[in-house]
């Protein structure tokens, strides 16, 4: 059997402490160190916030499905939704240097993983494909 | 998340537990609006027993500094935790908040 596993919450906010809990299981299960893992568990966090707030308009009965994987590359994540398109530009965030509410999120999210993008092939809805890729330690 | 009110010297200090995320940060906004609508001079916030926080918790701390310099109030943070202050770092907010390591120097600077 593969080395995943799948969640489905309603989109609503009380559920992202579940989001974070499975996050930082499998990512323990993945062999990550302390300071990754909380790196991992705010990105995922912060992609589903996005989700609700953007995706469902804060509707909170819709619903989210979370895909984890452990390759021998690394660590994947997939979120699906069947709301409001992404903007591709919101993929862009803000410059850090500007101070205000808001923006922040997808530069936490780029900060954990190397691989952040929308699969254009989902129709309805949206698909965020994240990996983090394993890094090498020495001696191993 | 848990949100205390407590009387340090005659300021108020905001102290929280618990993690801050989009479910909970729309309740401290709540709470930091209030003090702010009353225009305190002086807001402390304890995040000791904070375990977590999200880009929602930090925009709400961002829209209290906001409020509180647009009539001359002091935000101020304290005894942010390692894992926590990484994060203001990262975003650079560490230059734009006042953050000190406990309460006394919070009080006093």
């Amino acid at each position: 059997m593969k080395d995943s596993a799948v969640i489905i919450i309603p989109s609503h906010p009380r559920y992202l402490s579940v989001v974070r809990a499975v996050t930082v299981r499998m990512g323990e299960l993945c062999g990550m160190a302390d300071a990754e893992l909380e790196d991992v568990k705010l990105a995922v966090d912060e992609a589903c916030s996005n989700v609700i707030k953007y995706a469902y308009g804060g509707n909170t009965d819709k619903r989210i499905v979370v895909r984890f994987k452990i390759t021998q590359k690394g660590f994947e994540v997939v979120i699906e939704d069947s709301g409001l398109k992404a903007d591709i530009d919101s993929l862009k965030g803000r410059s850090l240097s500007d101070v205000r509410p808001g923006g922040l999120g997808i530069h936490l999210i780029r900060r954990a993983f190397d691989v952040v993008d929308f699969d254009d092939k989902k129709k309805r809805g949206n698909r965020l494909r994240l990996i983090r890729y394993m890094k090498e330690k020495n001696g191993d | 998340m848990e949100i205390e009110i407590v009387d340090y010297k005659g300021a108020n200090v905001v102290v929280l537990s618990g993690d801050i995320d989009m479910y909970s940060s729309p309740i401290l906004r709540k709470q930091l609006m209030l003090l702010i609508d009353k225009k305190v001079p002086l807001l402390l916030i304890d995040f000791k027993a904070v375990s977590y926080i999200d880009s929602s918790g930090i925009a709400t701390f961002v829209e209290g500094l906001k409020g509180m310099m647009s009539y001359g109030g002091r935000l101020k943070l304290l005894g942010i935790p390692e894992g926590i202050m990484e994060i203001f770092n990262f975003s650079k907010l560490d230059r734009v908040f006042e953050i000190y390591g406990n309460i006394d120097d919070a009080f006093n600077n």
